[in-house]
């Protein structure tokens, strides 16, 4: 182990890194409101809503996000869609999380038990207002839970964003590899920086989680 | 903006060569990761800390990073020490990757069979050995399969990764298509299609093989 490269590289790594969570939160942000409108679809009056929505969560689940980011990135421009890297990966990376997202929330919702749905709304509750006081206080926690994997999946999927040129963790590992012939010492790093950020997610996650489930008894 | 699919139709052939290659890929990494995940599964369980220590901190290893920094780091690094085609390389990372999250999955699905079956075979006159591979493994593998199912799935969508360190699958054969057609819309929507397909069947095959594991139960 050459410990002054390790510390040469270091803050390069680490601005590298920040771009692998800025990419990641965005993504997760906009992942969100994607999965949340994917979950209002599914429940839409019209079939062919509906069978839209599950359409596009099946094909994005069904596909690697790998193929999606090339097929955006180098794809897009013949419609008309000219996105730099960054903004790409941001894109890509939310209309793809948000599929698995829109399953997650669905699974969370649909945990809470049909009788409180019923009571809620044969006590004069309209739909929404069951949804926002009745149904999602007692799904959040199994939410945060499942949206919290997800972020770690997003995390480490950024690492794919590399090959559309985006300076992000990944992709500074593998130059620095290229240029300074020290993999194991590049890799302990930009692994160790991986892990922090990890961590770091399912902490807050953990977080949440206890907040959200503070007035549950089980 | 038109599209031309007459490229696609021209290397097509090309294409199929990336599918048989993809699809060699998956079984090689599917039989290798779940059969190597048993046997770390079952060291990392039935030994002693100083050997099950190393190997669940590679298990974990494997988890928590990108599976791409994983492939640059053995493309690059393993290349230093020892000379080992790319294609190895792959198949080997691909492998180890899967074989953490089998693994994962192995330890708990054994862990989850009963104590008294252990107990109930050595009373028989089993051996320590025996009762591990006869009795405990069998139910943990049946129990297992759900969840192997959904690992291989996800598994053969990270072939695609591979084409980053130059291994000739199916997206790799396409970006060589591509670049001498200068089509790269009309590639990446097909091979989108490919593997959708190809996830359709193992989905199919998946409910098929749970089927069968839940009648032999």
């Amino acid at each position: 182990m050459d410990i002054n490269l390790m510390m040469e590289i270091t803050p390069l790594l680490m601005k590298a890194a920040w771009i692998t969570i800025d990419i990641s939160a965005r993504a997760l942000f906009f992942g969100f409101f994607i999965a949340s409108a994917l979950v209002a679809l599914r429940t839409s009056r019209h079939v062919p809503i509906r069978w839209l929505a599950r359409a596009y969560i099946s094909v994005v689940r069904g596909t690697p996000y790998f193929v999606q980011l090339l097929l955006v990135f180098y794809g897009g421009p013949a419609l008309g869609l000219r996105l730099d890297p960054f903004t790409c990966g941001v894109v890509v990376g939310a209309f793809n999380i948000g599929a698995y997202m829109s399953e997650a929330i669905r699974g969370a919702i649909e945990s809470v038990d049909s009788g409180q749905n019923e009571a809620s709304r044969s006590l004069g509750f309209g739909r929404l207002a069951t949804l926002q006081h009745i149904i999602l206080p007692q799904s959040a926690g199994l939410m945060i839970r499942s949206i919290g994997v997800l972020a770690i999946i997003l995390v480490k999927n950024s690492s794919l964003v590399s090959i559309i040129s985006v300076v992000e963790l990944t992709y500074q590992a593998q130059r620095l590899i290229g240029s300074t012939y020290k993999p194991l010492e590049v890799f302990t790093l930009s692994a160790l920086m991986y892990i922090v950020i990890i961590y770091a997610v399912m902490g807050i996650v953990e977080f949440l989680y206890r907040r959200a489930t503070r007035y549950t008894y089980l | 903006m038109e599209f031309d699919f007459s490229p696609v139709i021209t290397y097509f052939p090309t294409l199929i060569k990336g599918i048989g290659a993809t699809l060699l890929i998956g079984v090689v990494v599917a039989l290798l990761s779940i059969l190597g995940g048993q046997i770390v599964a079952v060291i990392s369980l039935y030994t002693r800390k100083a050997v099950n220590w190393p190997l669940r901190f590679l298990i974990w290893l494997f988890m928590t990073t990108p599976l791409l920094l994983q492939l640059y780091f053995l493309y690059f690094g393993l290349g230093q020490w020892v000379l080992i085609p790319a294609i190895a390389v792959g198949v080997l990372g691909l492998g180890f990757h899967y074989m953490a999250y089998n693994a994962d999955i192995f330890i708990a699905t054994i862990k989850s069979v009963s104590n008294g079956q252990y107990e109930a075979s050595r009373s028989l006159g089993f051996g320590h050995l025996a009762t591990i591979f006869y009795i405990i493994l069998p139910q943990a593998f049946y129990r297992a399969i759900p969840q192997l199912g959904n690992n291989m799935i996800i598994m053969v969508k990270d072939i695609s990764v591979l084409s980053a360190i130059g291994i000739a699958e199916l997206v790799y054969l396409s970006q060589y298509a591509i670049s001498v057609t200068f089509r790269p819309f009309e590639f990446y929507i097909t091979i989108a299609a490919i593997y959708y397909l190809i996830n359709i069947l193992m989905e199919t095959g998946q409910s098929w093989v749970e089927r069968r594991a839940a009648a032999r139960k």
